[in-house]
C-alpha cells in the first residue's frame, strides 16, 4: 500500500461512514499540529482550516482536564463531535437528533479499527501522507507598498530554512499563496526585509498580489513552498 | 443600530433568572463528582471550585472552550450553541451561554452531563 493509498483509504472510510449514517453531514481527520489527513467529498478546505484554527486555541490549556479526548458542540440545528483517535482528531458534523450510540460506535469502535487495520497493512507514519508532503504554513498578511517592492513576497528566514531542510533543497525561491476565499497564486519569495517582523507569523505581500488574492492586511493565508 | 436598553422589568426578570440559576448551581455543586463551576456575567462572576488553586487554569479553559465552541459552531453552521462538552482524560466540562451569562461546570468523567442540562432547564 502506497503512502497516498493510506490517505485515500481514510477518505473512503469517511465517505462510507456517511453512507451508513446519513446523520453525518461532514467529516474529516486532522492532527494536533494542524495537518489535514483526510476529508470526505463535501467538506471544504475552508471549513477544515477554520476548525483547526479554533481547535488550536485550546492547545496547551487542555492539560487541566488530562488532555482533550472529545469536544461536542451541541447547537440548535446540529452537532459537532471532535474525537481524539490514535494521535488524530476525527471531526463529524451531524444533525441535531443524530443517534448518539451510533456516533459513539463510529468514534470508539469503527474508526479505531479502520486505523488499526491500515497500520497493520502498512505502518505508514502520518507525516508521510501525500497531503503533508508539502509543508504549508498559515500566516497573517502584511501589505508591501511603494515603487520598489517588486513581485516577491517576504517571510521569516527561519521558515525558508525550515522548508529547505524539509524539502532537501538548497533554498526555497517560490511559494504558492492561497487565500481562504479560494484565490491562489504563485510568486517569488524572499526573507523579511524588516527583521523586527521576524517570528511574528506574517507574510508581507505586495499590494498588487493582495488584489489578485483578494486579501487585506491582517487576514490569514496559507503559504507553501513550490516543489519544483 | 444601537442596542435597545433593557427595561426595569427585563432587568428584574434577568436578575430572578440568575438567582434561580445560582440556586440550581448550589444544588448541583453538592452532587457526587462535581468539581465546581464558574458563572461569568457581564459585570460579575461567581466561582465555586473544590480546589481554589486551579481557579486560573479553569477560568482560562472555561473561556477557551466557550470561544472555540462558538467559533466551531459558526463554521459548521449548527445554529445557536446550547452546550459545549469538553471531555479530557481525567474530567469534563459542560459550558453554556445563558442570557448574558457564561457558565462552565467542571465534573468527573462519569457524571451525566445530560442530566445537568435538564436540571438547568436547558433541554
Amino acid at each position: 500500500m502506497s503512502k497516498d493509498a493510506y490517505a485515500d483509504a481514510l477518505k473512503s472510510a469517511l465517505n462510507e461512514i456517511k453512507k451508513v449514517c446519513p446523520d453525518v453531514s461532514l467529516s474529516f481527520i486532522f492532527t494536533k499540529d494542524g495537518m489535514m489527513v483526510a476529508k470526505d467529498l463535501e467538506t471544504t478546505e475552508e471549513t477544515i482550516e477554520k476548525t483547526m484554527r479554533s481547535f488550536q486555541s485550546i492547545e496547551g490549556k487542555e492539560d487541566t482536564i488530562g488532555g482533550l479526548q472529545t469536544l461536542i458542540i451541541d447547537g440548535e440545528e446540529g452537532k459537532v463531535h471532535i474525537s481524539y483517535i490514535n494521535d488524530m482528531y476525527l471531526a463529524l458534523a451531524t444533525s441535531k437528533n443524530a443517534d448518539v450510540t451510533f456516533l459513539q460506535a463510529i468514534t470508539r469502535v469503527i474508526f479505531p479499527t479502520v486505523l488499526k487495520l491500515l497500520e497493520s497493512v502498512t505502518p505508514t507514519p502520518l507525516q508521510s501522507t501525500s497531503i503533508q508532503s508539502t509543508p504549508s504554513k498559515q500566516l497573517v498578511v502584511d501589505t508591501l507598498s511603494g515603487f520598489f517592492v517588486g513581485d516577491s513576497v517576504q517571510v521569516d528566514l527561519g521558515l525558508l530554512k525550515e522548508w529547505s531542510e524539509l524539502l532537501n533543497r538548497k533554498s526555497v525561491d517560490e511559494v504558492e499563496i492561497e487565500a481562504f476565499g479560494g484565490k491562489a497564486t504563485q510568486c517569488k519569495v524572499k526573507e523579511l526585509s524588516d527583521q523586527k517582523l521576524e517570528g511574528k507569523g506574517i507574510v508581507r505581500i505586495p499590494e498588487k498580489i493582495c488584489k489578485v488574492l483578494e486579501v487585506k492586511k491582517g487576514q490569514l493565508v496559507r503559504v507553501k513552498p513550490l516543489e519544483t | 443600530m444601537p442596542a435597545k436598553s433593557k427595561s426595569k422589568e427585563e432587568i428584574k426578570t434577568e436578575e430572578e433568572e440568575i438567582e434561580t440559576l445560582q440556586e440550581t448551581l448550589q444544588d448541583i455543586k453538592t452532587r457526587e463528582g462535581i468539581v465546581g463551576y464558574i458563572l461569568r456575567g457581564s459585570n460579575s462572576a461567581s466561582i465555586d471550585l473544590k480546589d481554589p488553586t486551579k481557579i486560573i487554569d479553569y477560568a482560562i479553559l472555561s473561556a477557551t472552550s466557550l470561544e472555540a465552541g462558538q467559533d466551531i459552531a459558526n463554521t459548521f453552521e449548527v445554529g445557536k450553541v446550547d452546550a459545549i462538552i469538553m471531555e479530557g482524560g481525567d474530567m469534563k466540562i459542560l459550558s453554556m451561554i445563558i442570557g448574558d451569562n457564561r457558565l462552565s461546570i467542571f465534573m468527573e468523567k462519569n457524571v451525566d452531563h445530560e442530566k445537568l442540562c435538564k436540571d438547568l432547564n436547558l433541554r
